[in-house]
């Protein structure tokens, strides 16, 4: 026994193991503060890209290094509500960011409003593309007061509908996409189409999914939605949002909905049941659907939407002021968000681009989805994009949208009458800072 | 008695069955989600599923990572653990019942409570995106140090400390040839309790963690991410993100209850 | 001499580590929270302007925080309860000679093991309203089409299903490990008296395992009172609708600690000065709710050591 050494072994150990750690830490990029670009010609460079989601950029990548063989690009997805969140995260702890981050447009604002935690894209030219692009696409990737060019958009989401083609056929109402888009110029027409599809009663399925994206695509078509162009929340004056909240409980109390909200895995298991006729399509929805219910093939097809065009949905990719290689970032943004790539990225994905001159381009007007029944997307979303007002956001659309979309869903659960969820709507909607 | 071994067998069947279950939709196409009655039996898709698993993550590396922070989680649990259990159940101090009652105090801090500050200080030291930033806050734990007193304090006699005493061994010597032996039992099962949690810890890697070098939830998370909810995918990453863990417990399993056997110390 | 020194020191380089690393990793980040819920303090603002107990004060008229602490101790009841009970049970039957043994003990840790997603993801397939295998069997017994995440009872009775199925064989496995301490002979003597099974649990074992019990108990009830993972991912995918972190549309099934990330993480506020408030009232409340279960277990007699 050697009592005497053992008994100051445990005290060497942890010492030794706090220094072994602390010595052996190093080596990860945290803490970057300077934005310089050390890069030396021919050094190898890696570039992270932070997504929410497949944006389809992989063959990109693989382009882009022929002609940049010292780039290596590393894509992270995380999943959408914990990637915005980690941002926020990263961005106040100036460290973990990557060098490019994707923003989804309902966030965008708020991170416009911290022009201190990115790059200024202007500071490598890249505001020689706002020719390109949408006008107010382009917008919203600028600080508040318009002097930085924080993020340049990907896609944008103009609306349409999708409907199932063979329910339609079994409720007796017509089948063909000009004839469908004929049967709901307005959303008044659309609950009435629904009433006649459930009249119908084509067994186990809805006219629709439910209320919540419905109403987001009725917000979204009117001149000003949950938002002033002061920043001012406006859900309790604006009387389009009012008249949006009783058009989506209208759907429910006409019993015309599955209730089952969207991105949930029964809604997923809805696709392949057919347990609904119609859903609000944003350009990137079809890319969903056609991923979501392969078996469906041929079944779906595309409507024109009711009550005009809308944006939903669509993102900016950004440069965290925290990355290493801000040059390097910029010019891969400018690479990722081109004409051309945006194009490539429409017909693989679905997701479509914000830069006009591509809606009158013939490769785009011409292009068709087997999928959907040989449906003109090209076409279809062209015209919804080309008609698309513009629609000022504000720095909590999120949060708004959670509180009147949870109002939705306790009048589709049963829970309160429409007027008692609208009340509570609207106190929630006050506290919000 | 048979009625203790159905007894034992139903619960057995519904501990098995989800994991069973992730098993058969990995095996299978998204549409298998939807069935009804859902497919019971694996479908033949499960190694193109796990294969895509590894094309889409680098899941290698997550298991690699997840084994290595589970590991040194678990041992230097066990042994600091052992040590503070030792010192609360069976060594007279000054203000040992206080810190005593601190310790468990300790466990009722919520673990969102402290992430921010807590990445403040990875920050700090240039931990994040590294597993140290998982390994070092976690190498002790208020659980495994109340989990060891309790143990010792019924499990351990005082007779077999006296004698030692007796014997001319000092304190570290008790522990080392008196309570180390006796605790095994319980260690062993506090290191297999450790690792557990810590392969199945969540929300902290989550935050810490960059996907480019993941644990293995990180990895899963990245699996069920985007517009396209790919469940089939998720559960296939699940499974052998799983099943690695029950391979070692069938394995070793019967050293860590045969331990549990012989620790039936007589007091 | 160095007897003494050993006796009086060495108690406390035992415990060292285990406090150095808890000041370094646990007790800094509590006394920052502390700090930051005496301001407004979001995540995103350069500046945090001091406001006291503001943020106390605004939590306790916050009717969702109630709600949050209601459904926490529901959860936690339902959950805790039936779960401890049942693990006493199958500890009780383990701690026996038994063939598969190690079988048996490896099958319990198996959901404890298997990821919390997808427990979740699979739960809430068995709890579906439309096609879920439970509402199916319960079809035979003439039983309606339940919509389990809508209700606030269905929904509490769901995710203590999930959480109780998540733990109770971890639990049964600590007390058998305490079991397996318990002399042989008082079994052995009990039996030649005469005493049934059942007598010998409730005169035996579970007097001689107090220890454990109180310590299963606190620790469960600490767990309990900060479930937010099944609530959370639950939300997301039974379909019911509602924000990422609300529990529901109606908040039906919002916990405390789920309560405290939406308003520091999920909201896009990051109100982090609120969410600290939050954590702190929710701090003591555990520790009320533990303090309280310690009080009511040690009344069985028996004291912590």
């Amino acid at each position: 026994m050697t009592p005497r050494i053992r008994r100051f072994g445990l005290p060497l150990l942890t010492a030794s193991l706090l220094a072994l750690a602390t010595a052996c830490g190093g080596g990860a990029d945290g803490g970057g503060t300077a934005a310089e670009s050390s890069a030396q010609p021919g050094e190898k460079i890696k570039l992270t890209i932070g997504l929410f989601g497949d944006f389809g950029f992989k063959p990109l990548y693989e382009e882009y290094k022929k002609t940049r063989p010292n780039i290596e690009i590393v894509e992270n997805v995380t999943q959408f509500n914990d990637h915005h969140s980690n941002l926020v995260k990263r961005l106040a702890t100036n460290a973990g960011a990557g060098d490019i981050e994707a923003v989804e447009v309902g966030y965008i604002s708020t991170f416009t409003a911290q022009p201190g935690k990115f790059t200024d894209l202007k500071q490598y030219g890249l505001d020689k593309r706002q020719a390109d692009y949408l006008d107010w696409k382009w917008q919203q990737g600028l600080s508040k007061d318009g002097s930085q060019v924080l993020g340049l958009g990907t896609d944008v989401g103009g609306l349409a509908m999708c409907y199932r083609k063979d329910l339609f056929k079994k409720a007796g109402l017509p089948d063909e996409r000009e004839e469908v888009s004929a049967l709901w110029p307005t959303w008044e027409d659309y609950i009435a189409t629904g009433k006649k599809f459930a009249a119908a009663d084509v067994a186990g399925a809805k006219f629709v999914d439910s209320p919540g994206e419905i109403f987001r695509a009725m917000v979204n078509q009117a001149p000003a939605g949950l938002y002033d162009a002061q920043d001012n929340i406006i859900v309790a004056s604006n009387p389009d949002v009012k008249k949006a909240w009783d058009l989506s409980n209208q759907l429910t109390q006409e019993g015309l909905t599955a209730k089952l909200a969207a991105f949930s895995p029964p809604w997923n298991t809805g696709f392949a049941k057919g347990s609904f006729a119609t859903i609000i399509c944003p350009a990137w929805m079809t890319g969903f659907i056609q991923e979501q219910a392969k078996d469906s093939a041929g079944k779906w097809d595309i409507a024109t939407v009711p009550g005009g065009s809308g944006n939903s949905g669509g993102s900016h990719l950004m440069v965290p002021k925290q990355s290493k290689h801000p040059k390097e970032a910029a010019e891969l943004i400018d690479f990722l968000t081109s004409k051309e790539n945006q194009a490539k990225v429409f017909k693989e994905e679905g997701t479509f681009p914000s830069i006009p001159a591509l809606y009158d381009d013939p490769s785009i007007q011409n292009f068709t989805k087997p999928f959907f029944g040989d449906a003109p997307i090209g076409k279809i979303y062209s015209d919804a994009a080309k008609a698309l007002k513009p629609q000022h956001l504000g720095p909590k659309e999120g949060d708004v949208r959670v509180a009147i979309g949870n109002g939705l869903g306790r009048v589709e659960q049963g829970k309160q009458t429409p007027d008692e969820a609208w009340a509570q709507v609207l106190e929630d909607v006050k506290k919000i800072k | 008695m048979r009625l203790r071994y159905l007894t034992l067998i139903a619960v057995a069947f519904f501990s098995a069955f989800p994991l069973y279950y992730s098993v058969v939709v990995a095996s299978r196409h998204n549409s298998a989600l939807a069935q009804v009655p859902p497919p019971l039996l694996p479908g033949g898709n499960f190694l193109a599923n796990v294969s895509r698993v590894f094309d889409t993550v680098p899941f290698g590396l997550a298991l690699l990572n997840s084994f290595v922070v589970a590991g040194s989680i678990s041992v230097a649990v066990m042994f600091f653990s052992t040590l503070a259990g030792f010192a609360f159940a069976k060594l007279r101090f000054r203000g040992r019942n206080a810190m005593l009652v601190i310790t468990v105090a300790t466990m009722m801090v919520p673990a969102q409570l402290g992430i921010i500050p807590l990445y403040m200080l990875m920050v700090k030291l240039e931990w994040t995106g590294t597993t140290y930033a998982l390994i070092v806050p976690a190498l002790v734990n208020a659980f495994g140090v109340f989990f060891m007193t309790q143990y010792l304090s019924r499990a351990l006699p005082n007779e077999l400390l006296e004698a030692g005493r007796v014997d001319g061994c000092s304190t570290w010597g008790l522990f080392w040839h008196v309570v180390l032996p006796a605790a095994r039992p319980a260690a062993a099962v506090l290191g297999m309790l450790t690792f557990m949690s810590a392969w199945n810890d969540y929300f902290w890697p989550l935050v810490v963690l960059t996907p480019d070098n993941p644990t293995v939830q990180v990895a899963l998370s990245t699996l069920a991410s985007g517009y396209v909810n790919d469940y089939v995918l998720g559960l296939a990453g699940t499974a052998i993100g799983t099943l690695p863990l029950v391979a070692v417990f069938a394995l070793f399993g019967r050293q860590i209850i045969g331990g549990i056997m012989q620790g039936a110390v007589k007091g | 001499m160095r007897h003494t020194l050993d006796v009086r020191v060495s108690p406390y380089a035992y415990v060292a580590p285990f406090f150095l690393l808890f000041c370094a990793f646990g007790l800094f980040p509590l006394v920052y929270t502390a700090w930051v819920s005496l301001h407004e303090w979001t995540l995103l603002s350069e500046t945090q302007e001091f406001v006291g107990l503001g943020n106390y004060t605004t939590l306790l008229a916050d009717s969702y925080f109630w709600n949050a602490t209601f459904n926490t101790l529901s959860i936690g009841v339902l959950s805790t309860v039936p779960q401890l009970a049942l693990a006493i049970w199958l500890a009780h039957l383990l701690n026996r000679r038994l063939r598969f043994q190690t079988l048996f003990r490896v099958a319990l840790l198996l959901p404890n093991v298997t990821s919390v997603v997808a427990v979740v993801v699979i739960f809430s397939q068995l709890f579906g309203r439309d096609f879920g295998i439970i509402n199916w069997m319960l079809s035979w017994f003439g039983a309606g089409h339940i919509d389990w995440a809508a209700g606030t009872a269905s929904s509490h009775v769901a995710l203590s299903v999930m959480i109780m199925w998540r733990w109770t064989g971890y639990n049964a496995l600590i007390f058998l490990a305490a079991m397996q301490a318990v002399p042989r002979e008082l079994y052995e003597a009990a039996t030649l008296d005469g005493a049934s099974n059942l007598t010998q649990l409730r005169r035996i074992t579970i007097p001689m395992i107090r220890p454990t019990i109180i310590f299963v108990v606190i620790v469960s009830t600490i767990g309990a009172m900060q479930v937010i993972a099944e609530p959370m991912l639950f939300g997301q995918s039974s379909g019911g609708g509602g924000g990422i972190a609300t529990g529901g549309p109606d908040r039906q099934f919002q916990t405390l600690a789920l309560f405290v990330y939406e308003q520091g993480f999920a909201n896009s506020t990051f109100d982090f000065g609120y969410a600290s408030a939050a954590s702190w009232l929710m701090f003591v409340a555990v520790v009320l709710v533990a303090g309280i279960n310690f009080l009511i277990t040690r009344r069985v007699k028996g004291g912590l050591v």
